[in-house]
């Protein structure tokens, strides 16, 4: 069945709003990290990790999934977590190391927790996975509705936790979706070079689980495929295993120049915005000036979170004592 | 066969010999332990059991004994070996409300979960704020003595209380087994309850540890963490404990009163929180200190509780304080061998004469 | 009064040539259990099993903890 109009004009929204923030983002953090580089500099430290290219992965997943179901994600969560409609004043205030941010500057960026729209994410690769079968298995416990969704990039379906967590959620049929951004690259390593067979989603059935392979970077065919999924899960078909074509246009980090992104590799590195957008327009389903509107209206709604975060006051030092433990 | 004490009102008295007389029926930690889980799995339903061999056999020490067929699969769950899996998984469904107590039957196992545990369980209530907690208990057995070598002998007490985001108990009575079970499952954020196996009172690790049986009431009860039991009061020297060291100092103890050294045996119980005051009053009270610990020296619990006492107050001390604990080397095989390095009776009472 | 053997069940552990032992006695010598109170725990190889009290009364230890016992054994008594 085909996406309705709305829905497809809201995932263009939905990566617009994700791309205009990784663009401001990204333009914040090379403040005072020029001319010379260092991690710890400016009003965005550390490491981050942007989501250009892979906005329609996290538009056409969040579009089929309800308030109760849960999602893990992991060290390049930004688009997932705007997507999942993750509070956008108070990520961005976190990013910024503030006091109202999500986490009050505990997390920063790839520790991401809005417990509102059960969405976390964490920097360890593959460990989000096995609490999202954990949240799935709540749910069922309680007798509540709602599954669970762990995305993972392509090099973590190498680590341990990817074997173990499938096979538990073969066996204890757990309304689970993996999903896997398959972007090519596990940093400076090619897929071809860590991954002993072509398609992730053919180890789905060492696992005893339906495994999917979507190419084309395409939010509506990724939507489809998401339904695919979470409808299974939904009616106790069990877990399945999504793998997602899609394209890593930056360096695996801000500072990373991908040298070894070679020309021949390069084809997949296509942005997939445009691309939608031109679709959109050529299939009536928005027009130049609706796009635009769009395209305005989240740029304004991304441009105030900023101005958020950047005014905010940051935290008192002693805080970075509290929120150990629950109770004492 | 020493006698135990009283202590302060939060920790109600060990039963000693004369407790058995009344016909009060006393109980090893292991079968305490078991009957603090079942009565929160009946009251509690968010509480679930999962680990390996914990449905088809009761898990190592019986802990979950009948509790396969009185609950059922649905809440005693067997795992495959996937600890790694298994304990993320624990994780997450606690995040999402339950209550799951997660056996790892070694603790000797955590280095294929540690990621799960340390950054992933430890860190979330932090990471996210205080949005989330992780109120879930990974029961596990500590030690050796019974020739189970390098990778099955280990404490790694140290390993575990370093970690911030993670309470960490050791009781070494059934009194306090049960007590503190039931404290671990109510508390709100994440424990790991260790049991040392040669304290646990199941029979294949030899004779039963006399002074590890206590008289358990039959109702629930919480013991706090974060206080020291004091098991025998003394007046020269001070004698810290952890695990079955505990028991072995208190042999040590009834070694030392016959040379006329009143050694006084305090069980830390409590690594997270650890009770500084405790440690600190007794020390200030003797002036003397001696640390059983069959962690590894170097690096440890050992140190901590040295620590503690020298940044408070290095003057009470009126020699310097000792470490009695497993010498920095893989734990061996061969009995001669493993009973050398081991922290027992007679290098506790050694190392305690040497302060005179 | 009356006196009812307790005896290690023949059903305790599989093979009969074997024995097993008593790990610990959860009460003291004269003491009161009901019918049904795990009175002790007995060891037979790596598994230590838990022994129920056959009846109400007062409790007779007949063989202590750590001396080897048979299947059908009696270890103590209970008088009714």
């Amino acid at each position: 069945m085909a996406t309705d109009n709305q829905t497809r004009a809201n995932m263009y929204r939905t990566m617009v709003r994700s791309r205009h923030l990784d663009d401001r983002l990204t333009e914040q953090y090379w403040v005072g990290k020029t001319p010379i580089f260092a991690f710890g500099n400016g009003p965005l430290p550390g490491e981050l990790h942007t989501s250009h290219g892979q906005e329609p992965v996290a538009a056409g997943l969040c579009s089929v999934l309800r308030p109760e179901d849960a999602m893990t994600a992991a060290h390049r969560p930004h688009h997932l977590a705007v997507a999942r409609g993750v509070d956008l004043k108070r990520m961005a205030a976190e990013l910024f190391g503030k006091k109202a941010g999500l986490s009050g500057g505990r997390g920063g960026h790839m520790h991401i927790y809005d417990a509102a729209v059960n969405f976390s994410s964490s920097g360890i690769i593959a460990e989000g996975l096995g609490p999202a079968a954990g949240m799935a298995l709540a749910r069922r416990m309680q007798g509540q509705p709602g599954i669970a969704v762990g995305v993972i990039g392509d090099a973590a379906a190498n680590q341990g936790a990817f074997h173990e967590v499938l096979n538990l959620i073969g066996i204890y049929k757990l309304p689970v979706v993996i999903v896997i951004e398959d972007n090519k690259w596990g940093v400076t390593t090619h897929k071809s070079a860590s991954t002993a067979i072509e398609r992730n989603s053919d180890r789905a059935a060492g696992y005893g689980l339906v495994g999917e392979f979507v190419a084309g970077n395409d939010a509506d065919l990724i939507r489809e495929a998401c339904l695919r999924a979470v409808e299974r899960a939904r009616s106790g078909g069990g877990g399945t295993l999504l793998e997602i074509e899609t394209a890593r246009l930056q360096g695996h980090f801000m500072g990373d120049p991908s040298a070894y992104i070679t020309d021949d590799r390069k084809a997949y590195q296509v942005d997939p915005i445009p691309r939608y957008r031109e679709k959109l327009i050529a299939e009536g389903v928005l027009s130049e000036e609706q796009a635009q509107q769009i395209e305005s209206e989240e740029q304004a709604l991304v441009n105030e979170a900023i101005a958020f975060a950047l005014d905010a006051p940051y935290p008192e030092p002693e805080e970075a004592l509290e929120h150990v433990f629950a109770s004492h | 066969m020493s006698n135990q004490t009283n202590t302060a009102a939060d920790n109600p008295g060990v039963g000693d010999d004369s407790s058995q007389k009344g016909g009060a029926r006393i109980m090893t930690c292991a079968r305490a332990q078991r009957e603090a889980l079942e009565w929160e799995m009946t009251n509690d339903q968010r509480v679930f059991m999962l680990g390996e061999d914990v449905y088809g056999m009761g898990g190592v020490f019986g802990t979950a004994d009948g509790l396969g067929a009185k609950f059922g699969k649905e809440r005693i769950l067997d795992t495959p070996i996937s600890e790694t899996g298994f304990i993320g998984m624990a994780a997450g469904a606690a995040i999402a409300g339950m209550r799951p107590v997660i056996e790892l039957a070694y603790i000797d196992f955590i280095g294929v979960c540690y990621n799960a545990l340390v950054n992933y369980a430890a860190k979330t209530r932090y990471m996210s704020g205080g949005q989330l907690n992780v109120p879930m208990v990974l029961i596990t057995g500590t030690g050796g003595g019974y020739n189970n070598a390098a990778q099955h002998s280990q404490c790694l007490h140290a390993t575990i209380a370093h970690m911030p985001g993670i309470k960490v108990v050791c009781p070494t009575n059934a009194y306090d087994a049960k007590g503190m079970m039931h404290q671990a499952i109510r508390d709100d954020d994440f424990v790991v309850y260790m049991m040392h196996k040669g304290a646990a009172g199941v029979g294949w690790m030899g004779p039963t540890v006399k002074t590890t049986l206590a008289e358990v009431p039959s109702e629930d009860y919480t013991v706090p963490f974060g206080k020291v039991r004091v098991y025998r009061e003394g007046t020269d020297v001070t004698i810290v404990g952890v695990g079955l060291s505990v028991h072995h100092a208190l042999e040590a103890a009834d070694q030392l009163a016959k040379d006329g050294i009143s050694a006084e045996v305090v069980d830390l119980r409590s690594l997270v929180p650890l009770d500084r005051e405790g440690i600190m009053a007794s020390v200030a009270k003797t002036g003397r200190l001696i640390v059983a610990d069959e962690d590894y020296m170097s690096y440890g619990v050992s140190g901590e509780v040295i620590a503690s006492v020298v940044e408070r107050d290095p003057t009470v001390l009126k020699a310097p304080a000792k470490r009695v604990c497993v010498p920095d080397v893989p734990i061996p095989y061969s009995r001669a061998l493993e009973q050398f390095i081991l922290p027992l009776t007679g290098r506790i009472a050694e190392a305690a004469r040497s302060l005179f | 009064m009356a006196s009812l053997e307790i005896r290690v069940p023949d059903n305790l552990w599989d093979d009969r040539e074997k024995t097993g032992s008593i790990v610990l006695w959860l009460y003291a010598e004269g003491a009161s259990v009901k019918e049904g109170d795990v009175i002790a725990e007995m060891l037979y190889e790596k598994a230590t099993l838990e022994l129920p009290a056959p009846a109400s009364g007062t409790l007779r230890i007949g063989v202590e903890a750590e001396v080897p016992v048979a299947l059908g054994e009696v270890i103590g008594t209970i008088e009714t």
